[in-house]
Formats: C-alpha cells, structure tokens, sequence
C-alpha cells in the first residue's frame, strides 16, 4: 500500500467516525404531520379515480371513440358497405328529430338524392340488385315527399303549393340523371329497374298534386304506394335490403 | 460514530404495498427508516439545519406521495429516496445560491502542502463539513453516501447512476481533493 493510499484509508477512516446530524425531535414530528397529511391527501385523491372506475372510463372513451369512427365512416357509405347499416340508422335518428312539413320535405328530398347517388354507384360496381333496391327507396322518399305536400295542402295551400314546386324541381333533376343513367346501361334487369323507377317517380309528383281526399295518408292506393307493393308508404327513410 | 438506524435496502418492497394499499403503519416505518438518513444527507450538503428540515421533510412527502412514480422506475426505493433528496439539493442551490462550486479535484497542492504531515485524527467534525461542502458536487455526493451514510459502492453507484468502478474512482479522487482542502485550510 503505498504512502497515498494509507493517508487516504485514515482520511476514509475519520469521515466514518464522524457523528451523524441527528434532526430535533421537534423537527421529525412536524416532518410525519406534514407527511401524514400529505399522503392522507393522496390517497383520497388517487381513491377518487379508483382503477376500476378508470378501466370503465377508458373502455367508455374507447366506444366512444369506436363509434364516433364507425359513424363517420357510415355517413358515405354505400349500400355494399358494412357500415351501410348504420347509416340508415343515423338517417331514421335525423328523420324523428326532423319537426314541421317544410323541414320533412327537405328532409325526405335530401335522402331521395342520397338513394340516387348511391344507385348510380351501383350500377357502376355492377351491382344491379343494390341499385335497385336504392332506386325503390328512392321512390319511396319521393312518395312519402309527396303525401307530406298533401297534409301541408290542407292546413296552408300556399305553403303547399311551393313545397310541390320544389318536389317537382326535385323529381325533374332526378328524371334528367335517371335518363342519362339508362342510356349508359346495357343490362336488361339494369334498364327495367331504372325505367320503373322514373315512372314512380312521375307518380310520386301526381299524388302530390291530388287534392289529400281523394287518396288520404297511407291508404294503399297505387298512388300511396307507387312502388307498386301495395303497401302504404314507409315512415322509415332507411333503404330497403 | 452513531448509527442512522437500519440500512437502506431493498427489503422495503412489502411496506411499499402496504402503503399503496393506504396503511398508515407502513407510512410511518418508512418514514422512520429514512427520515434521519435524509436529513442527516441534506444537512451534510447544504449545512444548515433549517434548510435541511425543511428539504428532508420535502424528500420523504414527494417519496411516500409519489410511489407511483417509483414503480415505473424499477430501483430499490432507498435509491429512489436519495435521489429525491439529491434533486432537491440541487434545485435548492439553484434558488438560493451555492456558497463554493469550487472544485478542488484538480487543484495544485501547495507548494508547502505536505498532505502526511495532515493530522486526521486531531480534525473537528465541523472542520470536516465545511472541507466537504467545498468539493464538488459529484464529490460530496459519494462522500457522505459512502462515509456519512455507510452505503456501499454498489449502494451508491445505484443513486448515482453509475458504474460500482466509476464510484471507487469519484471516491478515490474525492478523498484526495478532500486532503487537500483540508490541509490548505490547516496552512492558512
């Protein structure tokens, strides 16, 4: 060992006989108040979001956040998606929140433009059977359009009269896309089904433009239900499947 | 010299649980345990008594009211505690000024400085201290964790953050800029 090293294992030496600070009793008890306190203070904190209940609000943000994604991803869907479903949902939801005939008719023609959009997507993918089942619903939104311009005739005729101008620009807009569309297609179940559809919609505009006695809501009149199923109109904007 | 009570070790775990589980015994275990091993650290490094009251005191309240914080770290929780009280040093010379940064590793020796003819044994305490506190912080740091609190290296090198070699060398350069202070006062 040399010189150095000695000096420095006493100089060790000496700092390990050196008597430790020792804090006043005094100071030890304020210390465990504040601690105590402290900790107290935590543990009704840490209480007040009990694991349990942070998992639950974790799997709730999560749904939350599932749905929020599935619904955003429904509002463009079509009918060959799996969040097709859904979107019908949405639109009944909108439709029941949806309060006076001027705001139903709006309503109805949005989602009759929205079934035309998506038959037109159809028949471009091909698939005949989902646009037609778009094009029925189509009719249906159009019909269910009209039968709302009659009750609306009866209490204001004025007011009435303008919403049947607007069906009337709406079906003449859908007819012109309609008549483009059939002379793209080529396929016979294609073509048939668009033909059906322009002729329900011209129907749809007669029955708008009755007076409400002469067919009344829902009675099963062809012109009630120009799809030709006999059945009253639907109150449900969903597309059929 | 007096004992500090029971060693710090990693035998803490179970009060560590129990103190999750809001058992105000092991609280208290624990605080006892550590409380005169914190402030006797931060009295050492900032020399007075009412600062160390005050910074001790801060050390255990931040350690017992932050477990969470200890778990995700993965040390032993003595290690964990002594680096509470070494931040909390450090930001409290940050506010209020270090008296001597002054670092004595590389200071030449005197030229009438002859480090034998230092006396230890006839060294005050306090002569001790203030010699101490004159080092730097590194310095300080594995002085009174390896002498002050009777750590061992590997203790030591856990708070530190380094290697078990690495704390030998800081403790041997430690030791001699230590002589040499001290021997620089006895001159002056």
């Amino acid at each position: 060992m040399t010189p150095e090293v000695e000096r420095l294992e006493r100089l060790a030496e000496r700092l390990r006989a050196v008597d430790p600070y020792v804090p006043p009793p005094g100071a030890k008890i304020r210390g465990w108040n504040l601690v105590l306190a402290a900790v107290e203070q935590s543990t009704t904190a840490r209480s007040r979001v009990h694991p349990t209940r942070r998992l639950v609000l974790a799997t709730v943000a999560a749904a939350v956040l599932l749905v929020a994604g599935a619904v955003a991803a429904s509002a463009d869907s079509l009918p060959d998606s799996v969040f097709y479903p859904l979107k019908g949902v949405l639109e009944n939801t909108r439709g029941a929140l949806t309060f006076g005939a001027s705001d139903q008719l709006a309503y109805r023609l949005d989602l009759a433009r929205t079934r035309l959009t998506e038959a037109q997507a159809m028949f471009a993918r091909h698939r005949v059977d989902l646009a037609d089942q778009a094009l029925s619903a189509l009719d249906d939104q159009l019909n269910d359009a009209a039968l709302v311009i009659q009750a609306e005739k009866q209490s204001d005729p004025a007011v009435g009269a303008a919403m049947e101008n607007r069906l009337r620009q709406a079906v003449a807009t859908h007819d012109a896309q309609l008549a483009g569309l059939q002379g793209q297609v080529t396929n016979p179940t294609a073509l048939n089904a668009i033909m059906q559809a322009r002729d329900r919609a011209a129907q749809a505009l007669q029955t708008a433009s009755k007076p409400a006695a002469s067919t009344g809501k829902g009675n099963g009149t062809p012109g009630a239900s120009p799809n030709g199923s006999g059945a009253p109109n639907s109150p449900n904007p969903t597309p059929k499947h | 010299m007096r004992p500090l009570g029971k060693a710090a070790s990693d035998d803490d775990r179970p009060l560590i649980e129990r103190v999750r589980k809001g058992d105000q015994d092991a609280v208290r275990t624990l605080y006892e345990r550590y409380f005169d091993r914190i402030y006797n650290y931060v009295y050492a490094r900032l020399g007075r008594a009412e600062d160390a009251e005050d910074l001790a005191i801060d050390t255990m309240t931040r350690g017992l009211t932050r477990l969470d914080l200890f778990q995700d770290q993965g040390v032993a929780f003595s290690s964990w505690i002594y680096r509470i009280a070494h931040n909390a040093t450090i930001d409290h010379y940050r506010r209020h000024g270090k008296v001597s940064l002054v670092s004595l590793e590389h200071a030449p020796a005197l030229e009438s400085a002859d480090p034998s003819e230092l006396a230890v044994e006839q060294l005050s305490n306090e002569d001790l201290h203030t010699a101490i506190r004159d080092l730097t912080d590194e310095q300080q740091q594995v002085l009174i964790l390896r002498f002050f609190q009777d750590l061992t290296a590997a203790q030591v090198a856990l708070i530190m953050g380094k290697s078990v070699g690495a704390v030998q060398a800081l403790q041997h350069r430690a030791l001699g800029s230590l002589e040499r202070a001290l021997h620089g006062r006895a001159v002056n």
